[in-house]
């Protein structure tokens, strides 16, 4: 019991790189358990999200702000992916008037 | 580091005089001079109240769990606003405040704004948000995700656990914009450029893929040859929407060189 009050009490590094674990999970289940592209590309969102946070811990415990860095690039990179993800699911509702991702087999057999 | 100090409270008292003068816009510049000088080793995860970590924490997997989970699309953008906002501020508390703000304001701000507009755009609800096809693949992946997100936090949470880290505060101008600044153009200058080609080339595909008629075949056919005769024939293509009318107009134009 005393061992549960010291995870409570003292937050460290490790509590951030566990919150970016289950964020990641979060994440990778919407991917998986949703078929509409829109909550596809939230989802992905949220993973990037979860590595920049693990980033960030990561950075802090060593005190390297390179870890800031890279993490600044990946909000950049996250950005132009929902720009394009959002024009391809405009450009695909246009085609075939619904954006569910399990009708999309044109490629697939 | 005396000359800074010297600065900042030069700074505090003329806020403090423009403050007397009530000149408000200058006076709180000012004021946000003096706030730098707060030690950035006050936002250290262990000084930092335990209940800040766990209230944020709590605010940021409800609000992605309700991401995931809403059938409303509405509803699961404003959840994930509210995840955004309650990372932000984790990242805060990580002692990175400039990439706190970038991420209210990339991520809440702009990315936000563009999934309603595109939700607004689509206006469809979903039919059937759990589909029964393939349920049972779907189920052994969440089971495995889940396995993983408990080895991994076991294995973090372990009592021998050590991540390698140095001990103590960091430095005052850990997570300041200056020190970013100056890692982008000296160690992380290549990865700047690029990024900023990957920004312009987002930009410019974004834009061809989401217009509306970008590979009509007259229009192509029409810009090999002259440059002229191709934006007049857009133009006449676009007034008349028939596609039968703009075939003839492609053929009268190409007749005419």
């Amino acid at each position: 019991m005393p061992q549960l009050w010291q995870i409570i009490s003292e937050v460290g590094v490790q509590h951030f790189l566990i919150l970016g674990v289950v964020l990641f999970v979060i994440g990778t289940l919407g991917v998986f358990i949703r078929r509409n592209a829109l909550i596809t590309l939230m989802s992905i969102e949220l993973i990037l999200n979860a590595a920049n946070l693990t980033l960030l811990a990561f950075a802090r415990a060593q005190q390297d702000m390179r870890g800031q860095a890279l993490a600044l690039l990946v909000i950049a990179v996250a950005a132009a992916e929902a720009a394009i993800g959002l024009a391809i699911v405009v450009g695909v509702f246009r085609n075939r008037q619904n954006t569910n991702l399990d009708d999309l087999t044109l490629l697939r057999y | 580091m005396i000359g800074l100090a010297s600065a900042a409270s030069a700074a505090g008292l003329i806020s403090g005089q423009l403050a007397g003068l009530s000149l408000g816009p200058v006076a709180l510049l000012a004021q946000a001079v003096t706030v730098q000088q707060v030690p950035a080793g006050s936002l250290h995860p262990s000084m930092a109240p335990p209940w800040a970590f766990w209230v944020l924490a709590t605010l940021t997997v409800v609000g992605a769990l309700s991401t995931i989970l809403r059938r409303n699309l509405i509803g699961a953008v404003m959840s994930m606003v509210a995840t955004f906002f309650g990372l932000a501020s984790l990242y805060a508390l990580l002692s990175a405040h400039f990439l706190a703000a970038i991420q209210v304001l990339v991520y809440a701000g702009a990315i936000m704004v563009l999934f309603v507009f595109v939700i607004m755009v689509l206006n469809r609800e979903e039919a059937d948000p759990w589909p029964t096809q393939g349920i049972v693949g779907k189920a052994l992946g969440a089971g495995a995700l889940v396995y993983l997100a408990m080895r991994l936090g076991g294995m973090l949470l372990a009592p021998g656990a050590a991540i390698r880290s140095v001990p103590g505060d960091p430095p005052g101008s850990y997570g300041t914009v200056a020190k970013l600044g100056e890692f982008f153009f000296t160690d992380f200058l290549f990865p700047f450029e690029a990024i900023s080609i990957l920004l312009v080339i987002a930009v410019i595909g974004a834009v061809v893929l989401a217009k509306s008629h970008v590979s009509r075949p007259t229009s192509t056919h029409e810009a090999g040859v002259d440059g002229q005769s191709f934006a007049a024939a857009h133009e006449s293509a676009h007034e008349d929407a028939d596609p039968a009318d703009a075939a003839g107009h492609s053929s009268h134009g190409h007749g005419g060189h």
